[in-house]
């Protein structure tokens, strides 16, 4: 027996001695600003993270062209003294800063951003967010039409099949719209001819139901070939120039070029984003996988990566070879990656954490939002559900828009997510400067809504299968779509559910279309239309839905070569016009660029347009549509400890007034300590 | 450790009753004396007929919303309160308890009698048998139990999501396990009795020595385990749920849910309360019942 | 101990195992030769040395993790999902690179079946048990050894106080049942039982952290990080130990030989060390093997709800994200730490009823 006493009691003591050893790491005290920071960053290089947590690590130790202002969050010089940009703003010229360094002592140089750059249209890179920069002169070329030409072309290639498969049609029935689709289903033809204007093969593309006469057959598949061809040429023009002397290069280590393809209005904003962010040439080639660990990584940012330890903390210290060190006041700054927001938020109240965003249970948004230490301020994102327009009943927008219509949204806003949020009916959330979305239809409307339901067939809900709402497992999701089960069942009689599958399966589930409504969110990149509305466009990749109009891909491709619009011959840009709802506004702003002064008055003007042809896309989308159901824009919300100073929630704008901070950026050169740390009263 | 080994047990007596009765009708017997398991007993069936048939004939609905009156105290309109979503919080415990006590009672009972039989199977016959049982079970519980979960998920088409079936199959998968062993570690120590060789001398079968013998003497274990599995497959069946494969209302859930109702900014009693209580008194009976069950089955204190 | 030296073939098999095992471990440490020659040192001693039943067990296991591994793989190869999922849909040929790059083949049983391959041949020839996918840049051995000793501390205290107070309060109600002492320890362990413990974890941080100020409310770092979460990672399993135990207590008492030894003039106490103890602990033995495997690979609740870098975590997130090599990394891990204990509590049982020993 006292064998067993003696053997516990060492067991005790192993524990102890096990418990001292984990301690070591975190000797060191606490530091001057610690937050809450969601997920575990899953990697720390700038071209290939994607999300918020990895972005504000980022923001903090790599440095771009620009940075952004912290009381009006506009880009201002960071690495970049200065630049200039030609009148069409198509080609840009950066100065470098001559006192920029990296950690090691090294000059940050115009190379460092090409190499950085070019890394992130590089196909090896597989970087989630090469798009971002297609707009850059070779850049798509490069990313993208190696891939799709080498996919298209040779023995195998698409170009070959679809020959052949003419060749054999052509001998009995002729090619059907039927095979044609499927043939463009099975060789994922419309990937492979992504952007492309070609209005033979956008016309075939959107062909569903006939044949094609042996000459069409012919004319599509030389048609094919020809986009072939060109993204061969394009992109061996871009391997031979981009980084050289076209596209983006350095004419000399102190001067970055980039050349635009198309006018970008937000391209300034994109240099303040960590995608573009340089990387140091020899760190990234000795150890391309782990090279952003702590002890080899290279930075040029106001704050150095001093710790990494997974599921425990980020540590942060001042660099002091920053060119603007001595206007950085915190020494030591803390990301904790913690989910929990019931533990986020028993830091904040116990002073172990200075800032939580949206650190909190959500239930609780009632007593917290009464907080002086509380901030809400709408946010550049949009709460929805997909529809999944290629199954039976959905198939019908008459139904879709029932759905629409039956739901309150005032009510989901004031009592069961009573956080401020807006009830949305568009799908652009607001904030872009110059936009206004289209009129909604999807108000609350049950009369109208009972009426669709029986136009369609189903009178009161009778024959309606049962409607399952998917979501991913979460507090939040799973009220709110209980609640629209609650809303749809009573208001319509349809049989809703909500139903929750965990991260994975519910992602793949949307992915192969394997559900009735699945809900979904999707934050703005930059501020503009376009990241709200090109992933709706005919089979892109985040669509999701089955539904496409190409009437919309149209507006889209056109949004962003605006001048192609104004360089179309009159019959048919007559013709274009007439398809548009708003169309004396359209050729009200088509003249006034024809009609402009100076460049710089040109340029306004195109922008303009520009964002008229969104506005255009979006009444498709969310008048006639519909294979979407926005609900509403969140609120960035969270708590932050009064004695952080330097921490705007709302920011100034170009005229004066002040304007919601709606990615929730709050840099931390910026940020001063007033007082010491403690719980907040 | 004192080097003494206990002295030679007398053989306790074979499991033969006063003529004329069987095991069973004497164990109904005693069960029957003993009060506490009776209590026990009645709010187990108490319970069970609050959560099936008083939503209906009370007419109460568990999935009408009415935000408006979210997060409400209890009070005579709603004795238990309302959740977050304004629902009535009776209702809720209620239907949750349909699917909690079904899962968790059903699910124990399978639990018991697959993990009891493998195990004194295992215990019994010893030497490799044993051995290789041992490493079936080991091997089952080194799986990792998501992946099984959403690979059974799977399995059931649209028509059973909602259904009981998968999360039978799911929760029965693994929770055997742990019973299996405790069961054979029991049969371990049983083997070497004097019945035991007795009883092969005498020639009965191995089945006979298992079925009569052996299982018998384990019910203290097996009992008391088996009144344990409860709560932890109703407890699993929320991780179930937090896949997307269980129900999205159960005790487990609401507490799941409830725990969030309890910290310093604002004190939802209630939603925690109310069904860890459902749960607790359950359990609680299950209990009594259980320690009586096993008074009952344990031959070794029949007069 | 007996060690009942056991047929031939067992001691060599098993020696060759025993030497196979001492090698993968000792590699690291001491490099190809060293490790080769620990190893086969290890076997030799191991084949003269070792109890009949450990050898057994050894030929059993070795299987056994080889057939986990296997059966791990293809469960993971035939679920929907995969590590590069995003919010924002990536296009095919950037998920094709990055499988590429983490050498994921197809899905399904072909697909599974060359990955283990490979898997196998890099962690036996190597000792490399593959990158994580979700956290970039870091190996799974990388991730998962600081996570075990911090789990292995949590974990041990855990059990410590489980073991104690529910042995404490079992035995203490199984010597006078149905008394009132019998219904208070009782109904402790109902509860227990039924809170599950994240809610008894959120009940400790809103009492002694958050109200009383005593103890911090998550982290790690100090002795008074360790207190909450093993107080509240034991309590569940106390109240497990505790009906069982008081299960065995009766048990034990209502046997022959404890009247007998009453009868014989042995005093109260005495009689409960020697007889009642060991009668109690045998059910607690045979459950607390698993369960100790469990509590020592961390509770991801109690991490989660404490901010605990430990392993029940990555066991959780592994899974839920699909990250395919810190799975098996886990699978590794747990299937080790099962086995380890089975044997400790096989030698337990043996050890407590000596008629057990030099069988099995």
């Amino acid at each position: 027996m006292y064998r067993t006493l003696v053997g516990l009691v060492v067991a005790f003591a192993v524990a102890l001695a096990l418990v001292g050893l984990t301690f070591s790491s975190s000797a060191e005290g606490r530091a001057d600003y610690v937050f809450v920071n969601g997920t575990e960053p899953k990697t720390l290089d700038p071209q290939k993270m994607t999300g918020q947590p990895e972005g504000r690590v980022a923001d903090a130790i790599f440095e771009g062209l620009t940075f952004r202002d912290n009381e009006t969050l506009r880009p201002v010089p960071g690495s970049a003294v200065s630049w200039e940009t030609s009148p069409d703003g198509l080609r840009w010229a950066f100065k470098l800063r001559p006192e920029a360094v990296w950690s090691n002592g090294e000059r940050v140089t115009a190379a460092d951003f090409v190499y950085a750059w070019k890394r992130l249209l590089a196909p090896a890179t597989a970087s989630e967010y090469a798009y971002l920069l297609h707009f850059v002169r070779h850049a798509e070329a490069f990313n993208t039409f190696g891939a799709q030409a080498e996919a298209l072309g040779g023995p195998e290639g698409a170009v070959a099949r679809l020959r052949a498969r003419v060749a054999d049609a052509g001998a009995g029935a002729g090619l059907t719209a039927v095979r044609w689709q499927a043939f463009v289903k099975e060789v994922g033809l419309s990937d492979l001819l992504t952007g492309t204007a070609d209005p033979v093969l956008l016309a075939a593309f959107a062909r569903t139901g006939g044949a094609f006469t042996a000459a069409e057959a012919v004319a599509l598949a030389d048609a094919v070939e020809a986009e072939q061809v060109r993204r061969e040429h394009e992109h061996a023009a871009a391997v031979a120039h981009l980084g050289v002397d076209e596209g983006i290069f350095a004419p000399d280590p102190s001067t970055f070029v980039v050349e635009l393809r198309t006018y970008t209005p937000y391209f300034l904003e994109l240099t303040a984003f960590y995608p573009t962010f340089p990387v140091h040439r020899r760190t990234v080639e000795a150890n391309p996988d782990d090279w952003f660990q702590p002890g080899r990584i290279v930075t040029n940012g106001p704050f150095l990566l001093h710790r990494w330890t997974v599921n425990e903390r980020i540590r942060l210290r001042k660099n002091p070879r920053y060119w603007d060190a001595p206007a950085v006041s915190l020494e030591t700054v803390d990301a904790l990656p913690i989910e929990n927001t019931t533990v986020a938020m028993n830091l904040y109240l116990t002073g172990s954490v200075d800032w939580s965003p949206a650190g909190y249970p959500q239930d609780l948004i009632d007593v917290v939002k009464r907080r002086p230490d509380f901030y809400g301020q709408p946010g550049m994102m949009v709460y929805y559900y997909r529809i999944n327009c290629t199954r039976k009943p959905f198939d019908d927008a008459r139904v879709r828009t029932a759905l629409g219509l039956a739901i309150d949204r005032k009510v989901l806003v004031e009592q069961v997510m009573r956080g401020g949020q807006v009830p949305a009916v568009t799908m652009v959330a607001p904030g872009i400067p110059a936009y206004r979305s289209p009129q909604g239809t999807l108000g609350f409307d049950v009369p109208r809504a009972r009426a669709l339901l029986r136009e369609a067939g189903f009178p009161d809900g009778k024959g309606f299968p049962k409607v399952s709402l998917l979501y991913n497992t979460s507090d939040a999701h799973k009220k709110v779509a209980e609640w629209i089960a609650d809303q749809l069942r009573r208001n319509l009689g349809v049989d809703a559910r909500a139903v929750n599958q965990e991260w994975q399966s519910y992602q793949e589930s949307v992915r192969r279309l394997d559900y009735d409504l699945a809900r979904a969110g999707w934050i703005g990149d930059y501020r503009d239309p376009n990241t709200f509305l090109d992933m709706w466009t005919t089979g892109g990749g985040n669509n999701q839905t089955g539904w496409g109009d190409p009437a919309y891909d149209r507006l889209i491709r056109l949004a962003t070569e605006p001048l192609a619009v104004v360089e179309m011959a009159a019959a048919e840009r007559d013709a274009f016009l007439a398809t548009m709802k708003e169309r004396p506004e359209a050729e009200r702003l088509l003249a006034a660029v024809g009609a402009a002064p100076d460049p710089k008055a040109r340029l306004a003007a195109v922008d303009a347009l520009r964002l008229h042809l969104f506005r255009e896309a979006e009444a498709i989308l969310i008048q006639d549509g519909i294979p979407v159901l926005p609900l509403y824009f969140y609120v960035v919300t969270g708590l932050v400890h009064p004695r952080v100073g330097g921490f705007h929630a709302t920011v100034r704008d170009v005229d004066g007034s002040m304007i919601p901070n709606l990615q929730d950026l709050h840099p931390f050169r910026d940020v001063r300590m007033r007082g010491p740390a403690g719980a907040p009263r | 450790m004192s080097a003494a080994v206990p002295p030679r047990p007398t053989a306790a007596a074979p499991p033969v009753g006063p003529p004329g009765r069987s095991l069973l009708a004497d164990a109904m017997r005693r069960l029957r004396r003993n009060r506490l398991a009776v209590v026990g007993g009645v709010v187990l069936v108490l319970l069970l007929l609050a959560s099936f048939l008083l939503p209906a004939v009370l007419g109460l609905d568990h999935e009408i919303t009415r935000p408006e009156f979210h997060n409400q105290g209890p009070s005579a309109a709603h004795p238990f309160g309302t959740d977050n979503l304004g629902r009535d919080y009776v209702a809720r415990v209620l239907v949750g308890g349909q699917t909690s006590l079904l899962v968790g009672l059903v699910g124990a009972i399978v639990v018991i009698v697959i993990g009891s039989v493998y195990g004194a199977v295992s215990g019994y016959f010893g030497g490799w048998v044993d051995e290789i049982m041992m490493r079936v079970v080991d091997f089952l519980y080194g799986i990792p139990y998501m992946f099984l979960v959403v690979l059974i998920m799977l399995q059931f088409g649209d028509e059973d999501r909602g259904s009981n079936k998968p999360i039978f199959v799911a929760l029965a998968a693994v929770q055997w396990l742990t019973m299996a062993r405790i069961v054979r570690g029991q049969v371990l120590t049983l083997r070497e009795r004097e019945y035991v060789l007795a009883a092969r001398v005498t020639g009965a079968s191995h089945a006979r020595i298992l079925f009569r013998h052996v299982i018998p003497n384990c019910m203290g274990p097996i009992v008391v385990y088996g009144t344990l599995t409860v709560p932890a497959v109703i407890l699993l069946e929320s991780f179930l749920s937090y896949l997307g494969l269980g129900k999205s209302l159960s005790w487990g859930v609401l507490v799941a849910e409830g725990v969030q109702g309890i910290n310093p900014v604002k004190m939802d009693w209630w939603l925690l309360a109310f069904p860890s209580g459902a749960l607790a008194l359950t359990l609680l009976s299950l209990n009594f019942l259980g320690d009586g069950l096993r008074d009952a089955l344990d031959p070794r204190t029949r007069r | 101990m007996s060690a009942r030296r056991g047929s031939i073939p067992v001691a060599a098999v098993g020696g060759v195992l025993v030497a196979f095992l001492v090698w993968l471990a000792a590699r690291p440490f001491l490099g190809a030769t060293g490790g080769a020659v620990a190893g086969l040192v290890g076997g030799a001693a191991g084949a003269r040395w070792l109890p009949h039943r450990v050898l057994v067990r050894v030929i059993w296991t070795v299987p056994l993790f080889f057939l986990l591994i296997f059966t791990a793989v293809q469960l993971m190869f035939h679920v929907p999902g995969d590590p590069f999922a995003s919010e924002k849909n990536t296009s095919a040929e950037v998920r094709a690179e990055q499988k590429k790059h983490y050498g994921i083949p197809e899905k399904g049983f072909v697909g599974g079946c060359k990955f283990f391959a490979v898997y196998i041949e890099k962690a036996i020839g190597e000792g490399y048990l593959g990158p994580s996918i979700k956290v970039q840049g870091r190996s799974v051995v990388d991730l998962l050894m600081p996570a075990l000793p911090v789990s292995l501390a949590l974990g041990l205290l855990a059990l410590t106080i489980a073991c104690f107070l529910g042995l404490l309060l079992g035995v203490v109600a199984g010597l006078r049942p149905s008394t009132w002492v019998d219904y208070v320890a009782m109904a402790f362990a109902v509860i227990g039982i039924s809170l599950p413990s994240f809610v008894i974890g959120s009940l400790l941080i809103l009492g002694l952290s958050l109200t009383l100020g005593w103890l911090p409310v998550a982290g790690w770092g100090t002795f008074a990080h360790l207190l909450l979460p093993a107080v509240a990672l034991a309590l569940p399993y106390a109240a497990y130990v505790a009906r069982l135990a008081r299960g065995g207590t009766i048990e034990v008492m209502s046997e022959d030989y404890i009247r007998t030894a009453r009868a014989k003039g042995l005093s109260e106490p005495g009689v409960v060390l020697k007889h009642a103890l060991r009668g109690a602990i045998v059910p607690v033995v045979s459950f607390l093997g698993p369960a100790a495997a469990g509590i020592l690979t961390g509770s991801f609740v109690v991490e989660t709800l404490f901010g605990i870098p430990g392993m029940g975590r990555w066991f959780v997130n592994g899974a839920i994200n699909r990250d395919y090599y810190v799975v098996l990394g886990t699978v590794l891990i747990e299937c080790g730490l099962v086995v380890a204990f089975n044997l400790l509590v096989d030698f337990g049982l043996a050890w407590i009823d000596p008629r057990l020993r030099g069988k099995t």
